[in-house]
């Protein structure tokens, strides 16, 4: 460019030099021929050039040409005409001025205009941005170095042709010129170019209508950039974001993302299912009916890039949430809110039972009537209760931390510690008495369990003062052994009071035996027979409490064997009759052949007693029967007779010893009511029943059931 | 027939003296050899008269029945001694059985009473 410039400007010294020294040559020609009219007019033809091509500096070549006049004039022309030559002279440097000042100027707009344009053309060149001229045509008429760059086509190689074969899709190209045709110009407009290479580039294109002097649309101008790299980013966060709506809807809690403005922009199925999907809708109204952002939202929070988390309770379907709140950037750079719905109403309702169940326990702990404490693994004490202070006669507070083995008497450490080691290791639970230190160092007996507590490093011991128990039951035993040593006493007494008091008897009954066979006047065999009935009495009344008194001694055995119960109640019948027969009474017996197992000689007693209570207390005449069934399992017998009966409210009582209904009956002979209690403890070791029903002046009738084989 | 001698063996005077006047009822067939009043005696008395019969009461004083019938049936297996009580319990009649004792008499007894066990036991061991 320089280059060419100088080179323009030699050649122009060139021309204007020829030009001048062919002026001057003309102008000797023509002041030698005379003709000196037009000789120096030439003159104006360099100075003109020079003034357009040097401007001012055209002066200096007038000046030399004007002295040019004067010399040439001064030697051909006589007389020298002095003024017109200097005036010739002057009009040349001020022709030359004039042109000079003019051209200057235009050069000098030009100049600007010039300068303007390269700087234009800097910018295009230089800028990053691909600059492309399109005609309407949709000619390609510019293409600058940025444009080079990423499509990979020079601008020689581009310049005139068509711009549609740089499109993915050709048809691009006019829908671009349309839209900048009609609305004027482009922004950011989003297209797929393909490069030399064939390879797809992303751009961001803005255009511009181009338009000339007379407003006619010439073309286009497109600013376009590579946008590949940011495509590929959206590309990315745009899947990322995908993933991340897969893994929020795939997640057990419930999750939305809210804008900026409230707006709910994603629901996860979870969050969905529970209060409906709401995507697009304003997370306030929708959740929470409300007209205006929540007080407690912590939106704003959020948009500045706090991490927040707060327990909120839906009055919708009253649950509790624990709220995880959190920004997420957008592509478009905004903000949006991520909550994680965490949904803690099942942690919280077992917290309230926890503590529910907690309290429960320690009331319990508290009031319980056994002294407990907790102890723990370092042996010593960190809780009791009311009651275990009680027990220790320290208070409470003095307890917690006191060693447990303080409170075990010397005697018993070892075994109580040994008792809590082997049960933490699995060792069987058991009630462990020992010896309870009190503070004054009173002993207090106690029954404990002590119970690891499960998961936990430390037991809790349940002590239950049993030092009055025990009193009371060394007294018992000494009670026990006092009354068991009487019994045996009594017994003892019994034994000998009945050989005693049999022994006397035997001369009685012997010597009346004797007296029978003796001649004895009516009156006398009447007193014998007198003396031999209370005699036998007094036997029989003998007998019995022999009976009882082996009873009570526990040392009853029952003799089993095998008889025929009619015959048995035949024989004591037949032994009884004499006796009724005295009294005119009729005893029938009604029991069939039955074979039963059991004691022979109780199952007499139970039937003689049963008959000699009911001629006891039956009057003349009446009559008494006997009968037995046999059932299933066993007999069911039943002395029943025509005597006084029994009142009602008597009749449970008496089966006992010594009961009597009337006690003016007891003067009646052989009346001691023993012989009932025989009955009914006899009955009872074969495990059998029995029981009267009586009808007062009527009659009464007793029964009685027993297997018929004992086990 | 040969009149049975019995030794009485009882260490109640009166008890001796009854059952003495019992047998006199029928001293046609039985005559009282001799008396003793504990169980030493009456061993004592039985190795030296070889009585047909005793009556042996349980409860006395230096050797009670029960031993002195053991020591007399160790001595005689034939011997028919009758156990007198008035301890009536079925253990201690059981016992005396046991012992060796033939029959056993439970007090007060009448007349008969005696007479029939006497027989009953003399019955026994003609069998």
């Amino acid at each position: 460019m320089e280059s060419t410039r100088t080179k323009r400007r030699d050649h122009r010294l060139f021309i204007l030099s020829f030009a001048s020294f062919a002026c001057v040559i003309l102008a000797l020609y023509f002041a030698s021929i005379g003709t000196t009219i037009v000789y120096t007019h030439l003159f104006y033809i360099p100075l003109i050039l020079a003034g357009m091509w040097y401007k001012k500096k055209a002066v200096y070549l007038a000046l030399l040409l004007g002295a040019a006049h004067i010399f040439m004039t001064l030697f051909f022309i006589y007389p020298f005409p002095l003024m017109e030559t200097s005036e010739r002279a002057v009009m040349f440097v001020v022709v030359s001025y004039a042109i000079g000042f003019v051209s200057d100027k235009w050069a000098k707009g030009e100049e600007k205009l010039k300068e303007t344009k390269d700087y234009l053309d800097d910018i295009i060149k230089s800028s990053a941005d691909a600059i492309v001229v399109v005609d309407t045509d949709g000619t390609v008429r510019s293409w600058n170095k940025a444009a080079e760059d990423y499509m990979g086509y020079a601008a020689d190689e581009v310049i005139g042709t068509p711009n549609k074969k740089f499109f993915a899709e050709p048809e691009e190209a006019e829908r671009i010129m349309a839209i900048v045709q009609r609305e004027g110009e482009l922004k950011n407009y989003r297209a797929t170019v393909l490069n030399k290479d064939k390879k797809l580039v992303h751009i961001s294109m803005s255009a511009a209508l181009l338009k000339d002097k007379n407003g006619v649309p010439i073309g286009t101008v497109r600013v376009s950039r590579d946008v590949t790299k940011e495509v590929e980013l959206e590309e990315k966060i745009k899947e990322e974001r995908d993933n991340l709506n897969l893994i929020l809807e795939s997640m057990a809690d419930g999750v939305y993302i809210v804008s900026k403005d409230y707006k709910v922009e994603f629901m996860n199925k979870v969050l969905s299912d529970v209060f409906g999907y709401h995507v697009g809708e304003v997370c306030y109204k929708v959740f929470h009916n409300r007209a205006e952002p929540c007080p407690r939202c912590k939106n704003s929070e959020v948009m500045k890039g706090k991490t927040v988390r707060w327990e909120w309770r839906s009055h919708r379907n009253d649950l509790t949430y624990d709220l995880f709140e959190t920004p997420l950037g957008n592509i478009d750079g905004t903000i949006s809110k991520l909550t994680i719905f965490r949904d803690i109403s099942e942690r919280k309702r077992i917290e309230d039972e926890l503590r529910e169940a907690e309290e429960r326990y320690r009331v319990i702990f508290e009031y319980a009537l056994t002294s407990l404490c907790v102890i723990e693994e370092n042996g010593r004490i960190s809780l009791a209760n009311q009651e275990f202070a009680l027990l220790s006669g320290y208070s409470r507070e003095e307890i917690v931390g006191k060693k447990w083995a303080d409170f075990i008497a010397d005697e018993d450490r070892d075994r109580v510690q040994n008792y809590c080691a082997e049960r933490k290791e699995g060792g069987a639970p058991a009630c462990i008495p020992f010896n309870f230190v009190h503070r004054n160092g009173e002993i207090r007996h106690v029954n404990a369990w002590i119970e690891p507590i499960p998961g936990a490093n430390r037991c809790i011991a349940s002590l239950l003062d049993i030092t009055e128990l025990k009193r009371k039951e060394d007294e018992l035993r000494e009670t026990c052994e006092r009354l068991t040593e009487l019994d045996k006493m009594k017994r003892d007494f019994l034994n000998v009071a009945y050989h005693e008091m049999r022994s006397p008897l035997a001369p009685i009954v012997g010597y009346a035996s004797l007296l029978e066979s003796c001649k004895l006047p009516d009156k006398g065999r009447r007193y014998l027979y007198n003396i031999e009935q209370s005699a036998k009495e007094l036997d029989m009344m003998i007998n019995r409490m022999l009976q009882l008194a082996t009873i009570d001694g526990k040392k009853i055995d029952l003799i089993l064997e095998e008889f025929a119960l009619h015959e048995v109640v035949q024989e004591v019948v037949k032994s009884v009759e004499p006796t009724a027969k005295k009294k005119n009474l009729v005893i029938s017996m009604a029991v069939p052949e039955i074979k039963i197992q059991a004691d022979k000689e109780k199952t007499a007693a139970i039937f003689s007693n049963l008959i000699f209570n009911a001629i006891k207390y039956t009057e003349e005449g009446g009559r008494i029967d006997v009968s037995a069934e046999e059932r299933e399992e066993d007999i069911k017998a039943c002395v029943a007779d025509t005597g006084i009966g029994i009142p009602e409210e008597h009749l449970p009582k008496i089966f006992e010893r010594f009961y009597m209904v009337d006690t003016s009956l007891t003067r009646k002979p052989g009346s001691l009511g023993l012989g009932l209690s025989i009955v009914k403890e006899y009955v009872k070791l074969h495990g059998g029943k029995v029981w009267a029903t009586s009808e007062p002046g009527k009659g009464s009738n007793f029964f009685f059931i027993m297997p018929k084989r004992q086990r | 027939m040969d009149k049975k001698r019995v030794l009485i063996v009882e260490d109640a005077a009166y008890m001796r003296e009854m059952l003495a006047e019992m047998l006199e009822q029928e001293k046609d067939r039985y005559e009282v050899v001799d008396f003793a009043v504990n169980g030493k005696e009456a061993v004592e008395k039985y190795k030296e008269l070889k009585p047909d019969l005793v009556t042996m009461d349980l409860a006395m004083e230096v050797m009670d029945g029960l031993q002195a019938i053991k020591v007399i049936k160790d001595y005689d297996p034939n011997a028919l001694i009758i156990a007198i009580t008035a301890l009536g319990t079925p253990e201690q009649k059981n016992a005396a059985l046991d012992a060796g004792a033939g029959e056993y008499l439970w007090k007060p007894f009448s007349i008969k009473n005696l007479f029939d066990a006497l027989e009953k036991l003399q019955r026994k061991s003609e069998e």
